[in-house]
């Protein structure tokens, strides 16, 4: 069940240019928290910045109770965030559905290689993930394709190895991996046809990513963002765009019903 | 102390409530909010049929603000009455349910079919929504046809009505008389108020459906002023006040410009416990200040009045 608590923040570094990533405790959220979900957070005490602004969660340890955050500074709310150096934060969380950790018997029949694929800041909720299924043991499984603009501002893939996953990247202008779009290396990656894909990156690559998976007939999950103002399905602003079972187009709400989604069921 | 109020024939514990469309249809927030502290309830828009909405995206900041163009997007009518009303009878609070429609008649057939549903305590009737093509703000900028839809709820349904009134007129003594008139037992205000806002990056406006109803702190003087006005017109009219109350403080400026009761709206998207916190800051400055029942303060500023 979600919760509100005030967080210590005990670290905060810049990784990559304006990316940040604020540590703080919250061993209640931690315990409760799935790869995917996001957290609701204050960003400012007055009014102005007035909504809280929603950030996945990037990892969690549940031992300690520490959890971290990874955004980009792209307006006033992040850019509060960024100078947030200790003290707490007021979150709620965690919010929202997110992504299916395949375990057990189902993990080594049914679904067997999956693809892990991340988008610029995108990366962020997909550390978390990584870390579940690492812990699950399943981590040799599980292929990682990072994108980004250029080599400073790939995310993740150091860590990412470090967990013991394979990790290739792409960027833009070939300053580190192949020099191109992501959905390049998905579509070699595809070719070996995968039990499953996630991914969580900007729209654009989304949309193409799960016209790819639907023409390969692969399934998937993929984490949408849509503007919100509550996050807990009242004020009904973050609408998805669906199919229903019987292919009728729905509304969904990204902060309750989402924010990931199964890839064949979201309207691009 | 006494906190409990009576809004035009909805008893209420004390007198905080919820704006509709804020609280969804009230369960949502109940990881954060003990409902039952809650004076009453007030949920979503209900319409007659299922309403999809508007577009994304359905909300923009602005400064202490925010624009929205949800719709009234809701699942019509029918599945409030029978799958939703239940659920929220059983937590024995005042249910006001805020209905909606096209036409006049749209009104008096969602207000019967929710005249005996259980748990459902009064009607809000919105013809001050700005963010639908039909109905909604239409009704409630001509004092004759918000007159005809109050008269046809009132003759539909033996609740007690609230009529809530939209700050998008030039003349809200006008309106709020009008209503009162036709047998409106209380008036909320203020709805939204119609605005805009366009990204400059892209050069196009913000929102999908261009413009958005704007709420938050930015409104409450508007708000204010919209209930000091119409209690001065009305005294023995209930108000219940709303537009940008996120503390205790901020309520208690309705109340003393002569509010009733008040709602939080976009104040619990900010801190989920709003509601709560408002009952308690007032209990806490009642104590305070020695006032030992709650309708002491109603209306108390107008017995000072600056220069008119
Ligand atoms: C479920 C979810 C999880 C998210 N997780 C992360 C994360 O882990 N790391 C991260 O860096 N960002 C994440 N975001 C995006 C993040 O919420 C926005 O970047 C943030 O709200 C912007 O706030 P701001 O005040 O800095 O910008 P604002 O001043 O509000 O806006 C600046 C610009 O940012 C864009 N923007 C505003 N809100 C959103 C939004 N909700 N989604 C996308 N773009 C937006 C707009 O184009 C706007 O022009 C997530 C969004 C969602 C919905
Ligand atoms: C997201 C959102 C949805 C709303 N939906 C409705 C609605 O369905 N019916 C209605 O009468 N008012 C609706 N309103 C208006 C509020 O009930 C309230 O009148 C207004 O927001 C001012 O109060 P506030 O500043 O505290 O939010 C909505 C407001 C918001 C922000
Ligand atoms: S953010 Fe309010 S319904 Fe999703």
């Amino acid at each position: 069940m979600s919760q509100l608590v005030q967080a210590e923040i005990t670290d905060c570094r810049e990784p990559a240019p304006g990316v940040w990533v604020t540590e703080f405790l919250a061993p209640s959220l931690a315990q409760a928290a799935m790869p995917g979900q996001f957290l609701h957070i204050r960003c400012g005490e007055g009014s102005d910045p007035l909504l809280r602004r929603p950030i996945s969660i990037h990892s969690v340890d549940r031992l300690s109770g520490r959890m971290k955050i990874m955004f980009q500074v792209v307006g006033k709310g992040t850019a509060w965030l960024a100078g947030r150096r200790d003290g707490f934060l007021d979150i709620m969380g965690p919010l929202g559905r997110g992504f299916t950790v395949f375990t057990g018997e189902q993990a080594s029949h049914n679904y067997n290689r999956f693809i892990v694929v991340g988008g610029g800041i995108g990366a962020a909720p997909l550390y978390f993930l990584l870390q579940e299924i690492a812990r699950a043991g399943h981590a040799q499984r599980v292929k990682v394709l990072l994108g980004a603009r250029n080599a400073h501002q790939l995310l993740i893939p150091d860590a990412a190895e470090e967990l013991g996953f394979a990790v290739r990247v792409a960027t833009d202008d070939g300053s580190a991996g192949h020099r191109g779009l992501v959905t390049d290396l998905l579509a070699e990656e595809l070719q070996r046809k995968p039990d499953y894909v996630y991914a969580c990156g900007p729209s654009p690559m989304l949309k193409v990513l799960c016209a790819m998976l639907n023409d390969a007939g692969v399934p998937g999950e993929v984490s949408v963002e849509e503007r919100m103002a509550c996050g807990v399905g009242a004020c009904l602003s973050c609408v998805c765009r669906v199919k229903d079972a019987n292919g009728m187009e729905i509304y969904r709400h990204a902060c309750v019903d989402g924010p990931v989604f199964s890839a064949g069921e979201v309207i691009w | 102390m006494n906190m409990a109020v009576n809004l035009g024939g909805i008893s209420m514990n004390n007198p905080v409530t919820t704006a509709s469309g804020t609280f969804g249809f009230g369960l949502e927030y109940q990881p954060y909010v003990a409902l039952q502290r809650l004076g009453a309830i007030i949920v979503k828009g209900t319409t007659l049929k299922p309403r999809l909405g508007n577009p994304p995206p359905r909300i923009a900041e602005t400064p202490s603000g925010m624009l929205n163009a949800i719709g009234l997007q809701n699942p019509g009518v029918e599945r409030v009455a029978e799958e939703i009303m239940p659920r929220l009878a059983a937590l024995g609070v005042p249910v006001i349910v805020n209905i909606a429609g096209d036409t006049v008649e749209d009104y008096a057939q969602v207000a019967r079919r929710l005249d005996s549903v259980p748990g459902v305590a009064g009607l809000e009737v919105n013809i001050s929504c700005p963010n639908v093509k039909k109905g909604g703000i239409q009704f409630g900028s001509d004092p004759y046809t918000a007159a005809e839809v109050t008269r046809a709820v009132k003759a539909s349904a033996g609740l007690p009505v609230i009529v809530k009134l939209s700050p998008n007129v030039t003349d809200l003594v006008t309106m709020a008389e009008a209503v009162a008139g036709a047998g409106a037992d209380a008036l909320s205000m203020i709805n939204t108020l119609l605005g805009m806002a366009i990204d400059v990056d892209r050069r196009r406006p913000v929102l999908g459906n261009i413009t958005g109803g704007l709420s938050g702190p930015a409104v409450r003087p508007v708000a204010v002023r919209a209930v000091w006005q119409v209690h001065r017109a009305l005294p023995l009219l209930p108000i219940l006040g709303m537009g940008g109350i996120m503390t205790a403080r901020d309520a208690l400026e309705f109340i003393l410009a002569g509010a009733t009761a008040v709602a939080v709206g976009t104040g619990n998207f900010v801190n989920p416990r709003a509601t709560l916190d408002v009952v308690e800051g007032i209990e806490q400055y009642m104590i305070d200040h020695g006032f030992v029942d709650i309708s002491e303060l109603v209306g108390l500023a107008q017995r000072y009045p600056n220069k008119e």
